[in-house]
């Protein structure tokens, strides 16, 4: 199973600093598939998924932003009651620990998607798969 | 093999440097007190007449100057000889108060290039090298000093004065620049450009730089030595006795040597003004003994750092001062403890970061605070806050181990911190704007 890698992006905690990698971003053509911000009282980290990652993290480096890429899990589960539920159940199960998650727009209104940040990517993935849960790739990520 | 510029002067015998002071003291007190009322004033009021001065030993009988009364003669109270004698003023930057100039005649010029052509000799300089001279030109000491000292000893000279750093990455590339005179923070700078630029150290020609007038770490020699690919010495000087080389580090690069045959050195206790012995931390004192229109006579420097004669392996005899461990000017009290900005920096280095970094002190509820923001290093981010977190705290805790007070660290992006092309502003004292 082909882990997800997300670019994490050091953001200052004062105006404008969102603004200036959307513009990079923007500017290269670049298309965001999932975005989140964590915040704290200095500093922001800005996660994101996109169709190149390769080359995102080339072009905020080269503007001298703190980028790093990391691998994550992405799962797409039904629009229902008690999806996310049964799926955080599944890691539960296998000792798999939460670091945090958040969701993003799939292509479709019957299900959603989720990040899922894990200390053991390979645990969860076998976990999710025996659960019968489905994963996304990168690849199906980017032609979302 | 060790080359001197001066090896008669550098590697004098104690005795007969002794025995030169003795004889230049002598003059210079006669000609300050013949021409300098102020200090003619303070002698006065202190007993001493020029004739208690026989040599060395005797100097602890004179007044000290301190920067106040530069400020008080202000312009002219200082000047020993006449200004149709003068050819040039230097100033100080004005950062702590009001200016000070200091006045030159072509002989005290000459002395002073002669004190830099030393330097950059003991940094392997000959006629041979191309020299970059990146200090502010102007008012300002530290272009004109190694720019001078530079063309004594032959090298091709690129009087670039600060700023514009990928011009002067072009410089250092097109005309092979070999030797690099700056402010130690604008040397990390220049290395941080270089970097950014696409270039390493294998696409310029430096071996040498030769950095000072800012207080600076071993451990941020350590890191511009790597990123320039050169071995980088240390210099001293200050407005007050002329400008950068004072003093000036050699191959051995474990403090540096004053120039003693132009400048008494002395350590005194700050509180007391009593002398120390060699080899105990207290305050610089300097005795200017061959300038002649601004010679400074006990000029109390407010750095502090120790004097030591101990042998050198580079040969020279001449008395060696340690890095100053911070100009009293730049020493905070903060909760009642000394707190220097180098301090702060050996942490930083030690633990990965880059020596750009802001400190602000301030007072909350009669208390003092004091807030670091730190550039993350690019290379330990982490998309867990935590982590993050984690490594504010790691800091902090480094820092409270070094100071004894808690600080509190912020972590803010790379490059964000302005870099400085001159001396660095790396401390915001609010409590200042209070009073």
């Amino acid at each position: 199973m082909a882990n997800v890698r997300q670019i994490s992006v050091f953001l200052d905690n004062k105006p404008n600093q969102l603004t200036g990698v959307m513009k990079l971003i923007k500017e290269s053509n670049i298309n965001i598939r999932a975005l989140s911000i964590a915040d704290t009282k200095d500093f922001g980290i800005l996660r994101i998924i996109v169709n190149d990652t390769d080359k995102t993290v080339d072009i905020l480096r080269k503007a001298s932003y703190a980028a790093a890429v990391t691998e994550i899990v992405a799962i797409s589960i039904p629009d229902a009651p008690g999806q996310l539920s049964r799926a955080l159940d599944i890691l539960g199960s296998e000792n798999v620990n939460i670091e945090y998650l958040y969701a993003f727009l799939g292509t479709s209104d019957k299900s959603v998607s989720f990040v899922i940040r894990v200390d053991d990517n390979e645990n969860a993935a076998s976990a999710l798969t025996k659960g019968g849960i489905i994963q996304l790739t990168e690849n199906d990520i980017s032609e979302m | 093999m060790e080359r001197y510029w001066n090896e008669e002067i550098e590697c004098m015998s104690r005795e007969e440097m002794k025995k030169l002071q003795d004889e230049r003291l002598v003059k210079q007190v006669k000609h300050v007190y013949e021409n300098v009322k102020y200090y003619r004033d303070l002698m006065d009021e202190k007993g001493v007449k020029p004739e208690d001065i026989k040599g060395v030993d005797d100097l602890c009988k004179l007044p000290f100057l301190s920067k106040a009364d530069l400020r008080e003669a202000y312009p002219y109270g200082l000047l020993a000889k006449p200004l149709s004698d003068c050819v040039r003023i230097q100033s100080t930057s004005g950062t702590t108060g009001k200016r000070v100039v200091a006045f030159y005649t072509q002989h005290d010029i000459d002395l002073w290039e002669d004190c830099c052509a030393r330097a950059i000799t003991a940094a392997g300089g000959t006629n041979e090298d191309v020299c970059q001279v990146c200090y502010g030109y102007g008012l300002f000491t530290g272009g004109p000093g190694l720019n001078g000292g530079s063309h004594k000893v032959g090298c091709l000279t690129l009087p670039m004065s600060s700023g514009n750093t990928e011009r002067q990455i072009t410089f250092m590339r097109d005309l092979g620049a070999t030797i690099l005179c700056c402010t130690p923070s604008y040397a990390a700078y220049i290395g941080e450009t270089l970097h950014d630029m696409g270039y390493t150290t294998d696409d310029i020609k430096l071996k040498a730089g030769i950095f000072g007038a800012e207080p600076w770490t071993e451990e941020m020699r350590r890191s511009i030595e790597a990123s320039l690919g050169i071995k980088a010495y240390d210099i001293y000087g200050l407005t007050e006795t002329s400008g950068p080389g004072v003093a000036f580090e050699c191959s051995e690069q474990n403090g540096m040597h004053i120039n003693e045959d132009n400048f008494i050195p002395e350590i005194i206790n700050p509180e007391t003004g009593e002398v120390l012995p060699e080899g105990e931390v207290g305050e610089l004192v300097f005795t200017s003994i061959t300038k002649e229109a601004f010679p400074l006579l006990r000029y109390r420097t407010r750095d502090l750092c120790v004097l030591s004669r101990e042998k050198c392996s580079c040969g020279r005899t001449l008395i060696k001062m340690t890095k100053p461990m911070g100009r009293s000017d730049d020493m905070m009290i903060i909760r009642g403890v000394n707190v220097f900005p180098s301090q702060i920096e050996t942490v930083l280095i030690e633990q990965g970061y880059s020596p750009n970094y802001l400190i602000e002190v301030d007072r909350v509820n009669n208390s003092d605070t004091l807030d670091i923001s730190v550039e993350m290093n690019p290379d330990q981010l982490s998309d867990k806050v935590k982590d993050m977190q984690d490594q504010e705290r790691a800091l902090a805790a480094a820092i409270k181990t070094m100071l004894g007070i808690s600080p509190k660290v912020h972590l803010v992006s790379p490059k964000s911190i302005t870099r400085s092309e001159g001396k660095a502003v790396r401390v915001i004292d609010k409590r200042k704007l209070h009073d």
